[in-house]
């Protein structure tokens, strides 16, 4: 019984030891090497794509994803072989079907645990791809085969290139020569184009790119590549040898792979590429040309015109005057172009710095390129002239010196000379022009002119100026030498001080006339005698209380008697009541009287 | 003695002026002159020159019926809007600049001998008084008269239909606005060729100066 027993655990730990290693073997071939692809990789909306999942093992169902806008359906599942460097594998295949609903770039991820996540883009129905470059530019014409330029190699694993086309021949120093930047990128490798492109060389000028590339498709070496051309032009600003590059920067797919899967990849041959470029992630890159030798030689310094200002190029001068009649006083334009191809920025004219009876200005210019990068055109100056004297006038030619390239010579070129008509000028209006405005008539008289007044005698009073006399500084001066004499008589003429005095002497009178009626004595002597001693004061140049009878008496005589015994009444009246009588106050006043008249007694 | 003095020194000045003033003229404008080259210009069809003659004509005749009369008949045949005089500047321009400027110096010598006799006068305080009243109206018609024409020391008249009035004073300087011949403006300010002036309707702008007119030339450019 026990040996049964153990023969049976035998038989079952056996069966489990062999069941082990296949169910590892399983679980192993479950995590086999897988990857996918899509085909198409770039669809429109409402377009489908397929999906191929390959595995090199067992592979269950697979979990279809679920990603807003895309829809998947599983199409089918197959087992076969897949040939690896000749070799036959076994493979299981599963079809996903998915259906795009609204544009975008969608990431898939990886649908088995080894594969790689892939790319889909889905764009609109007439909208180019987004991962291209962009251009409003009509459809391109059929994609023509091309081979690279020589000397150029493809870049970032064959996705770009750049190609800097300039002269061979030797340049000038100063010569605008154009020059081309090519840049070939392959649509859905290279995502974007992330700047205009650079030209190295720190001893060149450089004029601005071209605003739009020229764009054209072309398949090299079995690729199809989107060619962008731009259009620039360089000068050299000293000799010398020197090697011009451009670089462009560029946003690429690149591979995440591993070196290992990368080996393993290599083993797998093209379907593990796809895989590689579906499973890719944008890096910023500069892709630049291979250096181009250019050489700069010096302008030659034999022949040089002095007025030579640089212009270095092929140019044809001509010129013209508007209006070719005028009156003098009004301006004219006068024109210089210059056509040609060269660096018309070195292109400069003074025009005409001076020139008798006229009155110049200083020219403006402008230029109207016919090219892109403006190294051909036209540049005009323009100089507006007034005349100062009527009559037929010639205006020279201008002149402009060049070098030209071509026939490695200075060149100097000069206009025809300019005739124009000056009219005499409208504004020299006088009397003078009386009779001109008479010949200038011309013109009947119209039936406006019927209703003026007729005119005026010849006339006999003439004035030499329109300025009023006021307005003139000679007959200003004359009121203002009255105005000064007549203030100078003013502070001169002084007022009559006699009859100043004979009318206080006057007012004083009366003022004692009037005390002696009433009988006031005391105001008839005070009064009195401050009036006489403010007469005598200024009279003798000296003060009123100076004035003593010894004064009086010796300067006065007898009537200083007179007056010191009215000074002595005065008190008395004032401090005594003393009342003259009426004869004394006749007395009195015929002395004050007297005294005020400047008699001495 | 000495008061008798100044009218002799004064009669003396004003004989000095006089003779001066005779001396340097060279008598080329008359009212009657311009206007009869005003006319000359109206018939010939150039309203521009005609007004500007007008205009220089009415300054030594303003109360020449006339010369108003074609004046006003000139700017309205060439569509020229005419800005009207207030009663007060028709009533001091009446009086001719010329009449107005001796008229000032004789008030000038009233006032100033009125307040000169009536320091030394005794009796008839009146007479001085009156001259010294009279004086002083004299010299305010005479201070309007120049108020009221200094404006027009600075007008000019269009000379050239569509003259171009432009935003600097350069030939190709672009156009602010046109003027229309016979148009009056007044000049503000000059640079070189170009005089910067303002319209009635207050736009200012560059215009050249041959296509104007000034109403008042400078010393010497008349001739």
């Amino acid at each position: 019984m026990r040996t049964g027993s153990m023969r049976w655990i035998k038989i079952i730990t056996a069966i489990v030891g062999l069941l082990v290693p296949a169910e590892y073997t399983l679980a192993q071939a479950e995590d086999a090497l897988a990857y996918e692809t899509v085909e198409p990789s770039r669809i429109k909306v409402g377009e489908s794509a397929t999906i191929r999942v390959t595995s090199f093992g067992r592979l269950k169902d697979v979990a279809l994803p679920s990603i807003p806008g895309l829809v998947f359906e599983e199409a089918g599942r197959s087992q076969g072989l897949e040939f690896v460097n000749g070799t036959p594998i076994p493979a299981t295949f599963i079809l996903i079907r998915v259906t795009a609903q609204f544009p975008g770039v969608f990431t898939i991820p990886g649908l088995t645990p080894t594969s790689q996540s892939i790319g889909l883009e889905v764009v609109k129905g007439n909208e180019p791809n987004p991962y291209a470059w962009r251009s409003q530019m009509p459809a391109a014409p059929p994609v023509v085969t091309a081979v690279l330029p020589k000397g150029v190699q493809l870049q970032a694993g064959g996705a770009a290139f750049v190609h800097l086309a300039i002269p061979t021949r030797a340049i000038y120093v100063g010569e605008s020569v154009p020059v081309e930047i090519e840049l070939g990128i392959r649509p859905g490798i290279v995502t974007s184009v992330n700047g205009l492109p650079t030209l190295n060389g720190n001893d060149f000028t450089f004029n601005n790119l071209s605003k739009q590339p020229e764009r054209r498709e072309q398949s090299i070496e079995g690729s199809e590549f989107v060619v962008l051309t731009w259009h620039s032009a360089l000068a050299a600003v000293k000799p010398g040898d020197f090697f011009l590059s451009a670089e462009t920067p560029l946003t690429v797919k690149i591979s995440t792979l591993s070196a290992s899967d990368r080996a393993v990849a290599s083993r797998l041959a093209w379907p593990l590429l796809q895989s590689m470029y579906n499973g890719i992630a944008p890096k910023d890159i500069t892709v630049g040309s291979s250096p181009s030798e250019l050489r700069v030689v010096q302008l030659p310094t034999d022949g040089q015109p002095k007025d030579f200002g640089g212009a270095v190029g092929d140019f044809q001068v001509s010129s013209d005057i508007s209006p070719a009649t005028v009156a003098a006083g009004d301006p004219l334009t006068l024109r210089l172009h210059i056509r040609g191809a060269g660096n018309f920025d070195r292109v400069d004219s003074t025009m005409l710095d001076h020139l008798d009876h006229w009155k110049t200005y200083p020219a403006k210019s402008s230029f109207t390129p016919s090219d892109a990068v403006g190294n051909q055109g036209e540049k005009v100056f323009e100089q507006p002239l007034i005349a100062a004297q009527p009559g037929e006038q010639s205006i020279p030619g201008l002149e402009f010196s060049f070098f030209n390239p071509n026939t490695r010579r200075y060149e100097h070129a000069q206009t025809s000379p300019i005739k124009v008509t000056i009219a005499a000028s409208l504004a020299s209006g006088s009397l003078n022009a009386l009779t001109n405005a008479q010949s200038l008539n011309g013109v009947p008289m119209t039936a406006a002119t019927q209703g003026l007044r007729p005119d005026h005698p010849l006339p006999h009073n003439a004035v030499s100026e329109l300025r009023p006399l006021y307005f003139r500084g000679p007959f200003l001066a004359i009121p203002t030498s009255l105005a000064l004499i007549l203030a100078g008589s003013w502070f001169a003429v002084r007022p009559n001080a006699a009859r100043a005095a004979s009318k206080a002497a006057a007012r004083v009178l009366a003022q004692l006339d009037a005390a002696a009626r009433i009988g006031d004595s005391s105001s008839f002597f005070e009064a009195a005698r401050q009036t006489l001693l403010q007469t005598l004061a200024a009279r003798w140049q000296m003060p009123a209380d100076q004035i003593t009878l010894t004064e009086l008496k010796a300067r006065l005589g007898a009537t200083g008697e007179d007056v010191g015994r009215l000074f002595v009444l005065a008190d008395e009246a004032k401090y005594s009541d003393y009342q003259p009588g009426g004869t004394d106050y006749q007395h009195w006043l015929r002395v004050v009287r007297s005294q005020l008249a400047g008699e001495r007694g | 003695m000495r008061a008798a003095k100044i009218p002799m020194i004064i009669a003396g000045l004003a004989l000095w002026a006089g003779q001066a003033l005779a001396q340097t003229s060279q008598q080329p404008y008359s009212a009657d002159g311009l206007y009869n080259l005003a006319n000359s210009y109206a018939r010939a069809g150039k309203p521009g020159l005609a007004v500007l003659s007008y205009e220089r004509a009415a300054l030594l005749a303003p109360g020449d019926p006339d010369i108003n009369a074609n004046l006003a008949y000139v700017r309205a045949s060439a569509h020229v809007p005419v800005k009207p005089r207030n009663p007060f500047a028709r009533l001091a321009q009446a009086t001719e600049p010329t009449a107005a400027a001796w008229l000032g110096v004789l008030g000038l010598v009233l006032v100033g001998m009125g307040l000169v006799a009536a320091r030394v006068a005794r009796r008839f305080l009146w007479i001085p008084r009156g001259g010294i009243l009279l004086g002083v109206a004299l010299i305010a018609l005479t201070a309007s008269n120049a108020v009221l024409l200094w404006p027009r020391m600075h007008e000019a008249v269009v000379l050239v239909d569509q003259t171009p009035a432009r935003v600097s004073p350069a030939p190709m300087g672009d156009t602010a606005f046109v003027l229309r011949e016979a148009e009056s403006v007044t000049m503000t300010a000059e640079h070189e060729d170009f005089m910067l002036i303002r319209t009635g309707g207050g736009l200012s702008g560059w215009v050249a100066r041959a296509n104007l007119g000034a109403v008042v030339p400078p010393v010497g450019a008349e001739h």
